[in-house]
């Protein structure tokens, strides 16, 4: 549309493509590491067995299944903000969704390696697949296990091409501004794109189908994942507010990982021009709907349990409340509900700064909710004989760690071969509004022939 | 493959290229358009814009629906194992694979809907690469040679390029 | 449904194994533990991962105590799987490796198991078990394993099995002399060694049998009742269990 606007859009965000500094090395060796010395711990849990983990009788789910439930929270960013803000048309999002659906698609890749990590005999992964073996077994349909290996299947594929095809356009662009190997590489993924109206038209119906189609399975890839925990009678896992209650907290910790995202990209590729302070309250606005959401539903969890007093599930609840993971429990309420309401809710408070600061505590708020949801309901089952208690060992630890370093990494290789802002959809952003009533006459007066 | 084309700044100008073409009789399959951004709210941004993809979507969402619940009846019936009483094939438990399938079938389906019928991946046609800095190209591929004044006149003001 | 399965398992002709604990009677000696961990190839796992709650007892004696001090008594209650008939341990399982058996048995494959660990968590009585390293015996006391039971490897999930090894091979017998187990004959290792007769296993399905007369006892009750899993364990007590030592 503007020329000029046009090319300084595409250096700024071909710059990190193009030029790579020492600090990017350095950033990734960093990262690296951290993320070897997770798979040398999962191969050392391999070979001697996964007893170098904290779990044990009767807490035998512990912080891998922590983790896998926290990050496939994260990865509910990408759905929220991409498809419901495009099916509502809502133009400030163009900055965003790219680096929205990038966080669906890591967080989900860290978050479905984890049921891998944490399985007893994990070189038999394969059975949980539905495959035609000549002893004509199938995996039991009727397992949480296998719905999880459906719906991570599906949100994962579905969330990647939700990614993808809208790089497309970007790639041919990448490619025409490259030369080499490198244009040739890029112009291999713009699969031949050229931009006809009939590309576009495509490329747009197909988004928008696909953003109808991968909400509702985001709401049910979370509800799935409470399902392993509500489907089985064990004291206040067996609820049914779990569904809705998981997804309200992922998309709360996903939004809350958008916005921390988006700051770190702001600062370290200098985009202060496209993602402004009104991305950023609009963004923390969603948080405090999130929040307070997500502390309607504790409340109503809470309450129900202690009125009913009944007896399995007493021990669980003052455990948390009052007990040995009290101070977990009052932590999370604190960084979940109290801080967001304070540094979002309130005007003066609601910065760039004063909203990541909110969304840091949130994240640790939801990682600590998981915590709170898995460990104290296994701890305190029903027979008092058996209770127990849980800690993490290093190698939990260590994985841990090399999942937050790998979504460092990913995010750092994708921003440096991928435009981490979607540079045609921000293009449409810009161009003049026209009436749509009367669109020649307004085209004519407004061009005269160059 | 012959053309000739022109390379324009806005958008309004493209729009009156294209209508000078369409006047002179040029079939609309020879016209062609390549802008490196989406032009909706013009005449020549609605080109093609008919599609039958959500009924592919639909139609993958049936085909997905169909082959999980079939996979799950074949593999339940044909090794049924006793479950306490109670039935082999439950309709509950079963819900949940059939919806992500279901849902998958029309992901995938519009997927391949839209690589098949935007013919991505086959290369060719024309283009060049100042388009990717905001130009937009308008052309016309294998004109017939009474034509090509009718063509030259509609496409200028703007640098007219050929290829041979 | 849930009296289609009662029906179901009374309709069916064959053995349906059950056990019945009498609860006045059991000493808490422990010599149940001990004969089921000789019998099964249980390993042990030392004093260290013991400490770490990671200690594999197919069948435990639970230790309660009523009272205040010095009017303190102790109450034993043996616990180990109540092969339940609506078992929450089998659904969950992805592989079927938990599966159930015509006789009423909940199985545990170990070769299918995967090691998911979800019916440990869905089981309400903590009874399965966790290979969390390979087992090691001691020389020499590998060679007191039991040849009919297999030894499981890392990452499998183990439980109580009402002794299935010596339950085939009586049922093998009986197939060659053409007659049918005699009710008495056929002791799992836990009931074998009890001293004080706490412990009674036979077949539900015959009502002559002293584990369906047991069964239908007045002292009689399930453990977790309310859960509704339908266990083939009744436990035989003369006073419920709540009141706290008050004779």
């Amino acid at each position: 549309m503007n020329p000029e606007a046009d090319r300084r859009m595409t250096e700024d965000f071909l710059r990190p493509l193009l030029h790579t500094t020492w600090k990017f090395y350095v950033a990734v060796a960093f990262f690296g590491s951290i993320v070897l010395a997770g798979f040398a711990t999962w191969g050392y849990q391999i070979y001697t067995g996964i007893g170098i983990a904290g779990i044990n009788s009767p807490v035998f789910w512990g912080f891998y299944l922590v983790n896998f439930v926290f990050w496939i929270g994260i990865s509910h960013a990408g759905t929220l903000i991409s498809a419901i803000l495009r099916l509502v048309n809502a133009t400030w999002r163009r900055p965003i969704t790219r680096c929205a659906e990038a966080i669906t698609a890591f967080a989900l890749m860290i978050g479905a390696m984890f049921p891998l990590i944490h399985l007893g005999r994990v070189w038999l992964f394969y059975w949980l697949l539905p495959y035609p073996s000549q002893r004509g077994l199938w995996p039991n349909f009727r397992s949480p296990l296998v719905w999880d290996f459906f719906a991570i299947t599906t949100y994962l594929l579905s969330s990647l091409l939700f990614l993808l095809l809208p790089m497309i356009p970007d790639f041919a662009l990448v490619r025409d501004k490259t030369t080499g190997i490198r244009s040739r590489i890029y112009g291999l993924l713009s699969f031949g794109w050229r931009g006809t109206p009939k590309h576009w038209h495509r490329l747009e119906s197909g988004m928008h189908i696909m953003a109808i189609v991968i909400l509702p399975i985001a709401v049910s890839v979370h509800t799935v994942v409470s399902f392993d925990f509500s489907m089985a009678v064990v004291p206040m896992w067996h609820s049914t507010i779990f569904g809705p209650y998981f997804v309200t907290g992922a998309i709360f910790s996903g939004i809350a990982a958008l916005i921390i995202a988006m700051a770190l990209l702001r600062r370290l590729l200098h985009l202060e021009y496209y993602l402004r302070p009104i991305h950023f309250q609009n963004m923390g606005k969603l948080l405090v709907t999130m929040s307070l959401l997500w502390g309607y539903f504790v409340f109503n969890e809470r309450l129900t349990v202690w009125y009913g007093n009944e007896s399995h599930e007493t021990g669980v609840f003052w455990a948390t409340q009052a007990g040995d993971y009290a101070p977990f429990f009052w932590t999370m309420v604190i960084v979940n509900f109290v801080v967001p309401i304070v540094l979002v809710g309130i005007r003066r408070f609601r910065t760039i700064t004063g909203t990541v600061i909110a969304s840091c505590g949130v994240v640790v708020g939801m990682w600590l909710e998981r915590f709170l949801i898995i460990i104290p309901s296994l701890s305190y089952k029903q027979l008092s004989y058996m209770w127990g208690s849980y800690a993490p060992t290093w190698a939990e630890l260590t994985i841990m760690a090399a999942t937050f370093a790998g979504i460092a990494l990913l995010f750092l290789l994708f921003s440096k071969f991928v435009p981490i802002i979607s540079i045609w959809e921000l293009k449409v952003g810009d161009q003049p509004k026209i009436e749509t009533d009367q669109p020649l006459a307004d085209a004519e007066a407004e061009g005269e022939l160059a | 493959m012959k053309a000739i084309y022109a390379l324009y700044v806005k958008p309004a100008q493209v729009q009156r290229a294209v209508d000078d073409l369409e006047a002179a009789g040029i079939a609309d399959a020879q016209i062609e358009i390549v802008s490196s951004e989406p032009f909706e709210q013009y005449a020549f941004g609605q080109r093609d814009h008919e599609t039958w993809m959500p009924w592919f979507a639909v139609t993958g969402a049936v085909i997905g629906f169909s082959a999980i619940y079939a996979l799950m009846n074949y593999a339940q019936q044909a090794w049924p194992l006793n479950t306490g009483g109670m039935p082999i094939l439950a309709v509950y438990p079963v819900v949940v694979p059939l919806f992500e399938m279901t849902m998958l079938g029309a992901v995938l389906a519009t997927v391949a809907t839209l690589v098949v019928t935007a013919r991505l991946g086959r290369g060719g046609g024309l283009y060049d690469p100042e388009v990717s800095d905001g130009k937009i190209l308008v052309g016309v591929t294998n004109p017939s040679e009474s034509d090509i004044p009718a063509i030259e006149r509609s496409l200028a003001p703007a640098q007219i390029k050929r290829i041979q | 449904m849930q009296e289609e399965q009662v029906q179901q398992s009374e309709q069916n002709e064959g053995y349906r194994w059950g056990m019945a604990v009498d609860l006045d009677r059991c000493t808490g000696c422990e010599a149940c533990v001990t004969a089921c961990h000789a019998e099964n190839n249980i390993p042990t796992v030392g004093a260290e991962q013991a400490s770490g709650g990671r200690t594999l007892h197919w069948m435990r004696i639970e230790r309660y105590f009523e009272g205040e001090f010095p009017d303190v008594q102790a109450k034993f209650r043996p616990v180990f799987c109540q092969q339940c008939d609506n078992a929450p341990c089998e659904p969950v399982c992805p592989t079927y490796a938990s599966h159930h058996t015509e006789e009423g048995l909940n199985a545990q494959v170990y070769n299918r198991c995967i090691g998911t660990r979800y019916c440990a968590n869905a089981c309400p009585y903590n009874v399965r078990f966790f290979n969390f390293y390979n087992p090691e015996w001691e020389k020499p006391l590998h060679l007191q394993l039991n040849p009919d039971v297999s030894v499981r490897e890392v990452g499998v999930m183990e439980k109580c099995t009402f002794c299935i090894q010596r339950i085939n091979t009586a049922k093998i017998d009986a197939k060659a002399n053409d007659e049918t187990i005699q009710d008495g004959s056929l002791q799992t290792a836990c009931v074998q060694s009890c001293t004080a007769n706490a412990l009674v296993f036979g077949n539900l399905n015959d009502p002559e049998s002293e584990v369906s007369r047991l069964a239908r006892s007045p002292r009689g009750s399930k453990l977790l009742d309310d859960l509704g899993t339908e266990p083939s364990v009744t436990y035989l007590n003369r006073e419920t269990w709540h009141e706290s030592g008050s004779r």
